[in-house]
C-alpha cells in the first residue's frame, strides 16, 4: 500500500491543525489525539516500501543525455525510514500519553507543536528533494520554540528566543547553499545531483560547489546542535518539560540524520567532507562528555551527554564504509530510545521533587525503585554496557574505526563511552543511593503511572534491540549498500 | 539603469534602517527595502515571487515590527 | 545584460553581509531581527537571480505562444517557486521571534540583549 507513504505526514499535519481549530472542546481533543497518535507508530509498520511522487509526476527520460529526471517531489520510503519513523512515532504516542494523563485541561496549542514536529522530521527523513527538506527543517524549528516556550521552567522564553535568532541565522545560510547547488545543477532533487556530481557533469573541485558545502554543513551544524551549538542545544532540552525534551531530542536525531544523509549523497566525492564530519564529531563527543560532567543540573547533563552521543552518529558516518554507516545509524535508531527513556525517568524524579539540582538529591532509591531501576538500565545502555543496544552499535563503530584504520578513533570513543558511564553513575550515585538530605521532602509523592509504562515500553525495545541486533542491522545494510 | 537604482535603494535602506536611532522610522525604511526589492523581482521576470513580496516584504513585516515597537519601546537604548 | 545579474549578485551579497553583521554585533534586539530578515531576502534575491535570464520572457505559457520557442526564452520557473515559500517561512518566523520579544520586554523592559539573553546564572544574579 504505497498510498500509506504520503499519510505518515499529512496525518500529523492535519491532527496538530484540528487539535489547534477545535481545542476548546476538551473531551474530544483528548480522544482525537490520542487515536491520531496510536496511529502514528502503525502507519510505517503497515506500508509497502517504495517510492511516492507527488502530483503522480513519473521520472522523465531525457533522450538526449539519457539521464533520467525528477520533476516531483519524491519521498522513498525503505527499511531505514520505516524504523525510525517507527520510532519517532512511539515516541511521539507516549510523549502525548504522558501529556494527557498528566493535565486536566489539555492545550490545543501544545498539541499543535508536537504533532507537528513530528510531521516535520517524518518528511525531511523521507524526502528525496532538498528544498522540500528545507522547508520542513524551519517548521520543525519553529515547532521546536514553541515547545521550548511553551514549558513553565524559568528563563525558557530566554532560550527560545536564543534558539530562534540561531536558527534564522543558520536556515539562510543552508538556504544559500541550496541556491548555490541549484544554480550549478538546475535542479532540487537529490538523486538528480548526485548523478550530476558523480558523472562529473559538475567539476567536484570547483570553489562554488565547495561553498555550498560550507554553507548547508553550517546548516546541519545548527540542526544538529554539534558544536559550536552545543551548549544552546543542550539548554533547549533543559528548558523544555521532561516529556517534551524526549521528543525534542528525537527530532535532533532524525533531522541530524536525514541532512548529513543527503550531504552524503552529494558530496561522497569530497574527500574534505568526511574529514569535517569527523572532526566535528570527535569533537561533539569530548566536549559533550567533559561539559556534562561539570553540571549540577541533571537535565543539563542528560542534554551534554546526548550531544555527545550524536557525535558517535557523525563518526559512523564520516568514517563512509558501508559497515560505518550502518553502525551511524543503528546508533542513531538507539539513541532515540535511550536518550528518550532517560529524559522520562528523569523527568519522574523531578515531578516526585520538584529539584533538579543533584546536590540536594539523594536516597530516592527506597521511595521508587521502579524508575531508579529502569534508569539505571537506560544510563548503562547509553554507555555502551553489554548486552544492551547502546553496547552492539558502539561496538560495530569501535570496529568499523577499525577496520578503516584509524585505531586512535577506536580508542578514542571506548574512552568517551567509560567517560560517559563514569558521569552517568556519578550522577545516578547522588540522586538515587546517598543518603538522603534532611530538607528533602519524598513523602506521599508519586510517580505518575503512564510515565513508568513508557520507560518499560522503551526499555523493552532497548533490551530486544540489544539481544537481537541483526533485526534492524542487516535492513540498515541493505539500505546503504543502496546509496553508496 | 533602473535595476541599479533599485539595488542602491535596497541597501541604502537596509543601512539606513540599522543606523536609525528611532526604531519606527527603521520599521519603515525595511518596508522601503522589501517594496524595492519586489520590484527587483519584477524585473527579474518573477511576477508571482514580486506580488508576495510586495505584500510581505512593503506591508506586513514593517506592520509586525511597528506593532512590536508600539508594544515595548520606541527608541533605540 | 550580464551587468544586471551582476549588480544583483553583489546586491544579495551585501544584504546577507549586512544582516549577519547586525545579527551579530548590534545590541538592540529588535534591529536584530530586522537584521535577520535582511539575511532572508539577501537569499532569496539570489535564488530569483538564479532564473532569471538575460532577454527573456515571463515563464507564463500564455496561448499562441510557440512552446519551442518559449522553452527557449522562458525564465527558469523552479527558484521562483522555492522563494514564494521562503518568502513566507521568512515572515512566520519574525512574526514568532517578535512575540518572544514582547513577552520578554514585561519583564525586562529594555530591548537591549545583553541583559535578555545573557546566560542564566547571569539573569538570577539581576533579578536579585
Amino acid at each position: 500500500m504505497n498510498e500509506l507513504i504520503p499519510l505518515m505526514v499529512i496525518v500529523p499535519l492535519m491532527a496538530a491543525l484540528l487539535i489547534s481549530a477545535f481545542s476548546k472542546f476538551n473531551k474530544v481533543t483528548k480522544i482525537f489525539a490520542f487515536v491520531v497518535a496510536i496511529c502514528l507508530p502503525l502507519i510505517p509498520l503497515l506500508s509497502n516500501y517504495g517510492l511516492h511522487y507527488f502530483g503522480g509526476y513519473q521520472p522523465m527520460l531525457d533522450n538526449v543525455t539519457g539521464v533520467m529526471y525528477h520533476p516531483a517531489i519524491t519521498y522513498s520510503f525503505t527499511f531505514l525510514q520505516q524504523i525510525i519513523i517507527g520510532a519517532v512515532g512511539l515516541l511521539t504516542f507516549l510523549v502525548v500519553f504522558i501529556y494527557l494523563t498528566k493535565y486536566k485541561k489539555v492545550s490545543g496549542p501544545y498539541l499543535f507543536l508536537l504533532f507537528l514536529g513530528t510531521a516535520a522530521v517524518t518528511a525531511m527523513i523521507l524526502t528525496d528533494d532538498i528544498f522540500h527538506m528545507f522547508v520542513f527543517f524551519e517548521i520543525l524549528a519553529l515547532a521546536q520554540v514553541g515547545i521550548v516556550a511553551a514549558s513553565s521552567i524559568d528563563y525558557s522564553y530566554e532560550m527560545a528566543l536564543k534558539y530562534m535568532i540561531l536558527g534564522s541565522i543558520g536556515s539562510p545560510i543552508m538556504l544559500l547553499g541550496i541556491g548555490f547547488l541549484l544554480a550549478l545543477t538546475g535542479s532540487v532533487n537529490v538523486t538528480d545531483i548526485a548523478l550530476a556530481v558523480h558523472t562529473g557533469l559538475i567539476d567536484a573541485t570547483s570553489p562554488v560547489f565547495l561553498l555550498s558545502l560550507a554553507l548547508i554543513f553550517f546548516g546541519w551544524l545548527y540542526a544538529s546542535g554539534l558544536p559550536p551549538f552545543h551548549t544552546i542545544k543542550s539548554g533547549i532540552y533543559s528548558k523544555a518539560e521532561p516529556h517534551g525534551a524526549a521528543l525534542l531530542q528525537s527530532f535532533t536525531v532524525v533531522s541530524m540524520i536525514s541532512i548529513v544523509l543527503i550531504m552524503f549523497r552529494i558530496y561522497s566525492s569530497l574527500p574534505i567532507f568526511e574529514v569535517l564530519v569527523v572532526f566535528f564529531s570527535i569533537l561533539a563527543m569530548i566536549l559533550g562528555v567533559s561539559l556534562a560532567l561539570t553540571q549540577t543540573d541533571f537535565r543539563r547533563m542528560i542534554g551534554f551527554l546526548a550531544v555527545g552521543e550524536l557525535g558517535f552518529i557523525g563518526l559512523g558516518i564520516g568514517l563512509g564504509t558501508n559497515f560505518a554507516i550502518t553502525a551511524g545509524l543503528f546508533q542513531a535508531l538507539n539513541e532515540i530510545i535511550i536518550t528518550a527513556l532517560l529524559f522520562i525517568g528523569f523527568g519522574a524524579v523531578v515531578h516526585a521533587t520538584n529539584e533538579v539540582d543533584t546536590r540536594k538529591l539523594g536516597g530516592i532509591l527506597a521511595y521508587h525503585p521502579k524508575v531508579a531501576i529502569m534508569l539505571l538500565i537506560g544510563g548503562l545502555a547509553m554507555a555502551g554496557v553489554p548486552p544492551l543496544s547502546g553496547f552492539q552499535s558502539k561496538l560495530m563503530l569501535v570496529q568499523a574505526s577499525l577496520s578503516c584504520g584509524f585505531p586512535e578513533i577506536s580508542i578514542l570513543a571506548i574512552m568517551v563511552s567509560i567517560a560517559t558511564f563514569v558521569v552517568f553513575v556519578k550522577t545516578y550515585y547522588t540522586m538515587f543511593l546517598k543518603p538522603k538530605p534532611n530538607d528533602l521532602d519524598l513523602e506521599g509523592k508519586e510517580v505518575p503511572r503512564t510515565m513508568v509504562f513508557a520507560m518499560g515500553v522503551l526499555l523493552i525495545i532497548i533490551i530486544l534491540l540489544g539481544i537481537f541486533p541483526d533485526v534492524v542491522t542487516s535492513g540498515i545494510s541493505n539500505f546503504v549498500g543502496g546509496i553508496l | 539603469m533602473l535595476e541599479i537604482v533599485l539595488c542602491i535603494i535596497v541597501i541604502l535602506s537596509a543601512i539606513l534602517a540599522l543606523i536609525q536611532k528611532d526604531l519606527l522610522k527603521a520599521a519603515i525604511l525595511t518596508g522601503f527595502s522589501g517594496g524595492a526589492l519586489a520590484v527587483l523581482f519584477q524585473i527579474l521576470l518573477a511576477p508571482d515571487v514580486a506580488l508576495t513580496q510586495a505584500i510581505v516584504g512593503a506591508a506586513i513585516v514593517p506592520v509586525f515590527i511597528a506593532l512590536a515597537v508600539k508594544k515595548t519601546q520606541r527608541s533605540d537604548g | 545584460m550580464a551587468q544586471v545579474q551582476l549588480a544583483i549578485l553583489l546586491t544579495s551579497a551585501a544584504l546577507v553581509i549586512i544582516g549577519l553583521y547586525s545579527a551579530i554585533f548590534i545590541d538592540n534586539i529588535i534591529k536584530k531581527i530586522i537584521g535577520i530578515s535582511f539575511i532572508e531576502e539577501g537569499a532569496n534575491l539570489f535564488i530569483v537571480a538564479i532564473g532569471y535570464k538575460a532577454g527573456g520572457v515571463v515563464p507564463i505559457l500564455m496561448p499562441g505562444m510557440d512552446t519551442s520557442w518559449f522553452a527557449a526564452n522562458a525564465a527558469y520557473p523552479l527558484p521562483f517557486g522555492l522563494v514564494l515559500t521562503s518568502i513566507v517561512i521568512g515572515a512566520s518566523t519574525l512574526a514568532v521571534m517578535l512575540a518572544l520579544v514582547m513577552v520578554l520586554y514585561r519583564r525586562y523592559g529594555t530591548l537591549s540583549t545583553k541583559v535578555m539573553l545573557a546566560d542564566t546564572s547571569k539573569q538570577e544574579e539581576y533579578n536579585e
